[in-house]
Order: C-alpha cells, then sequence, then structure tokens
C-alpha cells in the first residue's frame, strides 16, 4: 500500500469567523507517505491526528493539498478532486463503535455490502463474524454487547467490503487493559491475515510501539517525526518527541564544552558537572538539551565508589531521594541532584529496589551512560 | 338526527382537515427539519425564526396574514384564482392551510431537535460504507430520531385538530363546510346548545386520548 498525504487545514474559532480574520486558532499541515503495512500516527490529543485521518476518509476537507491512496487520487485541490467518502474504499473504525444501534450485529456488517446478491452477503458476513470471533452474537443488537465485542463488530462491519485501507481511531482507548491487550493481539493477527494495510491513531506510547510498523509522530498539526518504532522511541528528534515516547529527563541547561578525541563524543557543562555525551555536531558555547529515559539511570553503590576505576568515574551524579512511587512491577524514585538542585526520575525493577534497601531521605549515587543519552 | 349530524359533520371536516394537514407537515416538516439540524446555509437563522413564528405569534395574527396572502389579490390567492377560478378563502382547504401553518413549527422542532442529537459518528460510518447522504437519512438519521418524528407528528396533528383562531379567519364558521369540532363548540355554546357543546368536548378529548396512547405504542415498537 501506499498512501501519500500532503495537506493543509485552519480552524477559526467563532469569534474569527465572524469578523473574517486571518489568524486561524488552529492550523495543520501535515505531510507523510507510509508504504508500510501498519502505520501508527501517534501524538496527544489536539495534535491534529484525528483531523489527517478523517480528511483521508473524507469527513473533512482540507484546505489544500493531495492524499492518493495506490496511486488513486482521493483529494486535489489544485485539481478540484474531492471524492465523497462512499466513494473511498475505505474501513474507518470510530473511538466510540458507531455501529448502528437500531440494527443487530449481522445487519451492522450487511449494510456495507451493497450491490451483492442475497447469498453471497450472507456468506461475505458470516466470514467476517468468523474472522472477528463473534459468531454466537450475530443477532445480538448493539446495546447488548460489552465495549470490547462491540469493537471486534466495528472491526468487521469496517472490513466487510475489503476496503484498500483500514483506518482506526483509537479504537480501543475506552476499553479496560485486559480487553484493549487481546483485542490489539487481535487485530495484529487480522490485519496480517487479509493483508489489509492500516493507519492506526492512538496517544499511547506502548500501543504505538507494539502496534506499529511506521510511526508519524503528530504535534500541533504538524509531522514532527516519521520512522520505525526503534528509531521515534530510541532517537527522538525534538524535545516534544522525547517527552511524549517517556524521556521523562530532559534538562535544557547544558552548554557544549568540547569534543572528545576523533569526535567519538561531546562534553556538555550542565547539572553543575562535565557530562560525557554523545557527540553532536555543534559549536563550544553552543545550548542545547539531553535527555535519558529513567529506567536507563544505573544505580551506583555508593559504599564502593572509591573503588571505581576512574574511567568509570564519568557521568556520575549524587542526589537524596525526595520521593518515591510504586507503579506495581517497579519503583520511580525522585532524586534531587546535589549539584544543581535538579531533579532526576529513576525507574528500577522492584526486584532491584527491595535488594538495595534504600528509603526517602537517603543519598543515592547513578550513572548516566552515554549511549542511552539524547543530545539535540 | 339533526343532532347526530351536528356531531358527525363537524367530526369528519376536522378529521379531513387534520389528516391532510399533517400528511403535509410529516413530508415537508420533516425535510425542513432535516435541513435545519444536517445543514449550513446562508440565512439558515432566518429561516428557523420564520418556522418557529407560528407558535410564538398568536393565532389571530396568523390567520390575518394568511387572509392576506391568500385573498384574491394576494400572491397565493391570486395564483389559486388563475388556476382554479375561484377563491380560496372561506373553503376547508383555507382551513387546512391554516392548520399546516400553525403545526408545521411543532414538527420542525420536535423533529429537527431529535435529528441534530442522533450520533455523527454513526452517519459518517454509513458514508464510509458506501452509502450517500439520502440512503444515510433514510436507513440511519431518520430510524434513529423515530421517536421525535412521530412524536412531531402526534403534536402537529393534535394542533390541527384544535386549531381555531387562524381557521376562524381564513375559513370562517360556516356550517356542514368549514365549521370544525372547536368552532362548533364555539358556536353550540354562543347559542346556549351547552347539550351539544358538552357532546363536542367528549368527543374532542376522546380524540386527544386516542393520539396520545397511539404515540406511546408507536414509540415502543
Amino acid at each position: 500500500m501506499t498512501v501519500e498525504v500532503d495537506i493543509e487545514k485552519k480552524f477559526y474559532g467563532r469569534k474569527n469567523r465572524k469578523w473574517k480574520e486571518k489568524k486561524p486558532s488552529f492550523s495543520m499541515h501535515c505531510s507523510f507517505d507510509t508504504d508500510s503495512e501498519f502505520a501508527v500516527l501517534f501524538g496527544c490529543s489536539g495534535s491534529g491526528k484525528t483531523t489527517a485521518l478523517r480528511c483521508i476518509a473524507g469527513l473533512e476537507n482540507p484546505d489544500a493539498g493531495t492524499i492518493r491512496i495506490n496511486d488513486k487520487l482521493y483529494f486535489d485541490s489544485k485539481r478540484k478532486i474531492n471524492l465523497p467518502p462512499q466513494k473511498r474504499k475505505i474501513g474507518y473504525m470510530f473511538q466510540e463503535n458507531a455501529l448502528f444501534p437500531h440494527m443487530n450485529v449481522r445487519q451492522n456488517i450487511e449494510f456495507g455490502l451493497k450491490g451483492l446478491g442475497f447469498m453471497e452477503k450472507a456468506s461475505r458476513v458470516d466470514e467476517m463474524l468468523g474472522l472477528a470471533g463473534i459468531e454466537e452474537l450475530e443477532f445480538a443488537y448493539p446495546g447488548e454487547l460489552s465495549g470490547g465485542q462491540k469493537q471486534k463488530a466495528a472491526l468487521a462491519r469496517a472490513l466487510a467490503p475489503s476496503p484498500e485501507v483500514l483506518l482506526l481511531d483509537e479504537p480501543f482507548s475506552s476499553l479496560d487493559t485486559v480487553v484493549r491487550l487481546k483485542l490489539r493481539k487481535e487485530l495484529r493477527a487480522i490485519q496480517r491475515r487479509l493483508e489489509v494495510p492500516v493507519i492506526f491513531i492512538t496517544h499511547d506510547p506502548v500501543e504505538a510501539f507494539t502496534m506499529a510498523d511506521r510511526i508519524v509522530v503528530f504535534d500541533n498539526g504538524k509531522v514532527q517525526q516519521l520512522g520505525s518504532p526503534e528509531d521515534v522511541f530510541y532517537h527522538p528528534k525534538t524535545r516534544y518527541v522525547a517527552e511524549l515516547v517517556g524521556f521523562s529527563n530532559l534538562f535544557d541547561d547544558a552548554v557544549v564544552e568540547r569534543h572528545g578525541q576523533r569526535d567519538e563524543c561531546t562534553f556538555l557543562w550542565s547539572l553543575g558537572t562535565e557530562i560525557t555525551a554523545p557527540y553532536i555536531r555543534r559549536m563550544a558555547g553552543d545550548r542545547v538539551s539531553w535527555g535519558i529515559r529513567p529506567e536507563n539511570i544505573e544505580l551506583v553503590n555508593s559504599e564502593n565508589a572509591h573503588s571505581i576505576r576512574k574511567e568509570d568515574r564519568k557521568n556520575l551524579l549524587n542526589g537524596v531521594i525526595r520521593n518515591i512511587v510504586n507503579k506495581g512491577t517497579s519503583r520511580i524514585m525522585s532524586l534531587k541532584l546535589k549539584e544543581s538542585e535538579a531533579i532526576l526520575n529513576v525507574e528500577v525493577t522492584n526486584h532491584i529496589f527491595d535488594s538495595l534497601k534504600i528509603g526517602t531521605g537517603e543519598e543515592c549515587m547513578v550513572r548516566i551512560r552515554t549511549s542511552d543519552m539524547i543530545v539535540f | 338526527m339533526e343532532t347526530l349530524q351536528l356531531i358527525i359533520s363537524p367530526l369528519l371536516l376536522t378529521l379531513k382537515i387534520a389528516t391532510i394537514s399533517t400528511l403535509f407537515v410529516a413530508v415537508l416538516g420533516l425535510l425542513i427539519a432535516y435541513l435545519l439540524a444536517k445543514r449550513e446555509f446562508p440565512g439558515k437563522r432566518l429561516a428557523d425564526i420564520l418556522f418557529t413564528l407560528p407558535v410564538v405569534l398568536p393565532p389571530t395574527v396568523t390567520g390575518y396574514i394568511l387572509v392576506l396572502l391568500l385573498g384574491k389579490n394576494g400572491i397565493l390567492g391570486s395564483i389559486f384564482f388563475a388556476i382554479t377560478g375561484g377563491g380560496i378563502l372561506f373553503t376547508w382547504q383555507a382551513a387546512a392551510i391554516a392548520a399546516f401553518v400553525v403545526s408545521l413549527p411543532l414538527m420542525v422542532k420536535t423533529a429537527s431537535s431529535s435529528i441534530g442529537a442522533v450520533d455523527r459518528s454513526v452517519e459518517e460510518a454509513a458514508r464510509i460504507l458506501g452509502r450517500n447522504e439520502f440512503e444515510t437519512a433514510l436507513f440511519i438519521t431518520i430510524p434513529l430520531a423515530k421517536k421525535g418524528i412521530i412524536a412531531g407528528c402526534v403534536l402537529s396533528f393534535a394542533r390541527a385538530v384544535g386549531e381555531f383562531g387562524a381557521t376562524l379567519m381564513v375559513a370562517g364558521n360556516i356550517q356542514g363546510k368549514t365549521s370544525t369540532m372547536p368552532l362548533s363548540i364555539y358556536g353550540a355554546y354562543q347559542a346556549g346548545n351547552n347539550e351539544l357543546a358538552n357532546l363536542l368536548v367528549l368527543i374532542l378529548i376522546a380524540i386527544s386520548l386516542i393520539t396520545i396512547a397511539a404515540t406511546s405504542k408507536l414509540g415502543e415498537q
């Protein structure tokens, strides 16, 4: 599948529209193309990802630009092409299932099979019921279904007309964790079986990471980064993306001191100490930001600190534990650093935490591995 | 025998006028309600006010405006005269038009609010599943807004049955021709025929009760 989207859309607040002001309250300009099987549009709410999806489906009209799917032009503002939603071969799953409440599951699935004969329709519906694993619910009405069952029915309905692409707008966000995990797996399995390309929206980093072949990160109506899950999660290019994918330790106070020999690293002055960071092409004296994931910070046993070899003494930070939050499988400790008063979040598994026997108010030494840092 | 005639004639006339008026109200009112609920167009607010006006206006004012429009020199009256060679004022058709005008807003208001309350994403789902706007309205929006639409029809019917002021203005109170139930009650009361007035009142109450019962039955289905 190839999806090429390059669109612009401006939204005007009520007052603006009245006064015909030129300044829009929200402006979206997104451009991305993907030929992957499972693309995820990722970003927080209000970032424009749903608008982009709705434009692809034809539910909203961009102000300008082009939308092309599998070399078929769906929208082109210059050539005045704008296919209505019913002419685009698209499957769409809404956040809140959007099943027809006055029809049972079978009728819901059948609704999109216009033009097929009676027998063909029936067998296609049976096929879809089987695919979604809801054969026994065929005569149930949406009001009688659980949240997970509703979304399965909605998926079966969306897939019945064999769409060229399936668009999903946070379809699992209102479900509980157990059902959500199960449905994610089932969706992925169905997608592989039917080989139908999917564009999926989520604000959940775990969902984005586990489902996607390719991630498109949205913020404020613009595409911030585009790449494989590993790319986006381990090498975020901007501060916004870093924050979104879980770099909760971000520091903007760093200044480039000098570069290491043969440019294998860059020395930064940050947090009141010298930090050895991965090489960055910036001049000495430039301000930069750096970050690290809380789970990548290494605890160092301070008792044998004196025995640490000299070359391992870089990037060691001392702090006092201010508070500890138990996340269930791990604990997040807020460390107030001695040299700079900055707060560093450190995540340790409960297993390690229990063996350390440390608590609030105690001193603690941590190491930041250069290879785990991001600098931009 | 004559009393029976005095009851049957206004009863049938009222039912005829109310039924015909409600048929037109149902079709036209639904269309207007749909457009007001779903479409954005210039002058929408004005249209909204115009369709609400007859509820607020005193019926005699509505009736007076209708007299101006339907009179031989009026816009509608002159067209009617050119086609049929007769006047429309003081006929049962004029009474039906009066009933239509005063009851249309009830249908438009009730139906458009229930059409507007239909979940947008459900309609969008239908569009994406390959249906055009008309099919979506027919199979999804209208069935889901059914209760409000039925309620609008019933209210309009009840309003048409009870119409008095505007009808008196445009159709007069001609016995056997334009004397509907409410007008007959008024006439009987004026003439001191309380017996007849009582009977007519009882019948109107019965019609009202049947309408309410029918609505709740239809709404359940």
